[in-house]
């Protein structure tokens, strides 16, 4: 979560269309894409990142490529409506579809998709594997 | 190395509209532009370009573009890609001269096993997994091996370290690390008693 923000509460936004950029693997061979849109909580994408290292145990670096810069608010429990915006509880990323959230390198296929299939069961939108195009057998163009 | 061959059309009108009917009937919608040439713009079937770009070379492949009868030897450089689908919407083809030297983006394969580093229970990160090299058109490596037989605990591999055929150059800072060394989980935690914070 960001260490200042210009302001504590946010509105809660759209979240139509595709992802505009970082819809390709940068660093990695193998990536989580999103196919749907969602909020990214910090939590969850903590949770899958231990996940997946903890999947791969030794080599291999993990690239994490969404970052939650959006406070959630919500109201205490048993409050009557009114009396303001509620207290922020918690971060999320925004994320729309194609975006690439994690990335991996230096592992084999097979472990990074055990570890990257596990890390996707942590976060609350589908996602898919991926591999970069033209390495591990991929075609360099998918029709 | 022998430039593969592809046919192009030049009878594609602009817009996003034609394009979507393009990508439908199984084309797709690109330019060719360098060397001075006024950019132009072109269609090239979606299976052809596929089996273009699947040999060794890759993206790297040299491809001699048929567009209606006019030739030109061209090297695929930035693709657009559907954000989820992956399939490819739109390909820009450079004309190149087969004299000039060319950039291009190499994969780069580790070789050989570090043994002292696996002894002392550290591990092997690699840091740059593709590198752009300057080299004439025909002598694009498919892939560059960097050894890493003889690194050692704490030392690291830099771009000026790989070793590159005759003819081929960095395009990118000498100083830039390839391959670095860093403390396992079992070297962290014995060498500061406790569990180490990054997992």
């Amino acid at each position: 979560m960001p260490r200042k923000v210009k302001h504590r509460k946010q509105q809660r936004g759209r979240m139509t269309g595709m992802a505009k950029g970082g819809v390709e693997l940068a660093f990695g061979d193998f990536g989580i894409q999103a196919q749907e849109a969602g909020w990214i909580s910090a939590r969850q994408i903590e949770a899958a990142r231990i996940a997946m290292t903890r999947h791969v145990k030794r080599g291999g670096k993990v690239w994490i490529r969404i970052f939650p810069d959006k406070p959630v608010t919500q109201k205490p429990a048993e409050t009557r409506m009114g009396s303001g915006k509620g207290n922020p509880e918690f971060w999320v990323a925004v994320v729309k579809p194609g975006r690439i959230m994690f990335e991996l390198g230096g592992v084999d296929e097979t472990l990074a998709r055990a570890a990257m299939e596990r890390a996707i069961q942590k976060l609350p939108i589908k996602a898919k594997f991926v591999i970069r195009p033209g390495t591990h057998g991929t075609p360099e163009v998918t029709i | 190395m022998s430039a593969v061959t592809l046919s192009a059309s030049t009878a594609r009108e602009h817009g996003s509209r034609n394009s979507r009917r393009l990508r439908t009937a199984g084309s797709i919608p690109g330019v060719v532009y360098g060397h001075g040439q006024s950019p132009l713009a072109i269609s090239v079937d979606a299976k052809a370009f596929r089996t273009a770009v699947s040999g060794e070379q890759g993206l790297n492949s040299l491809i001699d573009l048929d567009a209606d009868g006019k030739k030109y030897l061209v090297m695929a450089r930035e693709i657009q890609r559907h954000p989820v689908r992956g399939t490819v919407s739109h390909i820009d083809f450079q004309i190149i001269d087969p004299n000039e030297l060319v950039v291009a983006e190499v994969p780069l394969h580790l070789i050989g096993d570090a043994v002292e580093v696996r002894h002392a229970d550290w591990e092997v990160d690699q840091q740059m997994f593709s590198i752009e090299i300057k080299t004439r058109p025909d002598q694009i490596p498919t892939h560059l091996d960097v050894d890493i037989s003889e690194l050692k605990v704490g030392s690291s591999i830099r771009v000026q370290d790989v070793i590159l055929p005759k003819g081929v150059e960095p395009a990118v800072d000498a100083s830039l690390t390839v391959v670095t060394t860093r403390a396992g989980r079992v070297a962290a935690k014995s060498a500061t008693g406790a569990e180490p914070v990054a997992e």
